[in-house]
């Protein structure tokens, strides 16, 4: 009999025993993280959902500010 | 019905919207307005939040301007391919109570299984997680339902084999409906993994010759809105 453990790995495993209650707080817990660094709410652009439009207008960064940008590239 | 279901019922997502399957009657729909309007929410894209889009199987999408919610966007939706109607979906549903009181009502486990049979790339490892999460959460004292709903619906060679070791009767009743549990039943893991291959590509394709008819609706929708600015 295959553990989940050895199916997915120990942390996907560990995410499969949580009860709802506790995988709704912890997601509640990366909700904060992502906003607090300005994370935007629109989802992410998916060309292969029948929705997709790329005229849609985004939304700015729920903190207001620029969000993440590139300021220094690699090479390639 | 979307990322924050897939979170509940034990998959990994990290969703930026929220889902909703509702029943399209115009009374609900007032309803559904009425709680629009609190949230401030827009229409941010075709179609129109009409009844007639939403019977035919379109999204209606939604971004939200209340201070509370500013910026959430929210997707309705009331009919979705291989998907019973809402009048058979409310009765499965599930209802989970969080910690600060709020209750959820969440499609039904089988039933967002099959809400996530799409084209996209995405929704295949959703899917995989979702019913994996169930067989380990019940896998030592399973139910008559959650067998029938393992074998129809995992996409894990090593657990359906196991499965089909474990339950051989009904691995073979059940491969009338899902063939593929013939390989699972044999133990041939290489031509098990193929056949879920197939199975996924044959349900994607199928997915797109259902919405290729609605998206020329969409793209329709999107020149006319365009034209009259």
């Amino acid at each position: 009999m295959i553990s989940a453990e050895q199916l997915v790995g120990e942390e996907l495993a560990e995410w499969y025993s949580l009860t709802p209650q506790e995988r709704w707080r912890e997601s509640a817990k990366l909700w904060e993280v992502y906003l607090s660094l300005g994370g935007s709410l629109d989802p992410e652009p998916d060309t292969q959902s029948p929705f997709f439009d790329p005229s849609a207008p985004s939304s700015r960064p729920v903190d207001g500010r620029a969000g993440l940008r590139v300021i220094r590239r690699g090479g390639v | 019905m979307g990322g924050q279901a897939c979170v509940l019922y034990g998959a990994a997502e990290f969703s930026r919207d929220t889902d909703f399957a509702i029943l399209a009657s115009q009374a609900n729909l007032s309803r559904l307005r009425a709680a629009l309007a609190e949230l401030q929410a827009e229409v941010i894209a075709v179609p129109p939040f009409e009844l007639k889009y939403l019977r035919k199987g379109h999204a209606i999408h939604f971004r939200c301007h209340a201070s509370e919610a500013a910026g959430m966007r929210v997707d309705v939706m009331t009919k979705m391919r291989g998907v019973d109607t809402f009048a058979k979906l409310w009765p499965r549903r599930s209802t989970l109570l969080a910690e600060d009181g709020t209750s959820y009502e969440l499609m039904s486990l089988p039933d967002l299984v099959k809400a996530k049979r799409t084209q996209r790339d995405k929704d295949w490892p959703m899917i995989r997680r979702l019913v994996e999460a169930n067989f380990f959460k019940a896998r030592e004292r399973p139910k008559p339902k959650q067998l029938r709903f393992w074998f129809l619906e995992l996409r894990t060679p090593e657990l359906l084999i196991e499965l089909a070791a474990a339950h051989p009767e009904l691995c073979r009743k059940l491969a009338r409906q899902r063939s593929l549990l013939k390989l699972a039943a044999s133990g041939e893991e290489n031509d098990l993994i193929e056949a879920l291959s197939e199975e996924e590509r044959l349900e994607r394709e199928a997915d797109r010759e259902y919405w290729m008819p609605l998206k020329s609706e969409l793209e329709q929708l999107r020149r006319t809105r365009l034209h009259d600015g």
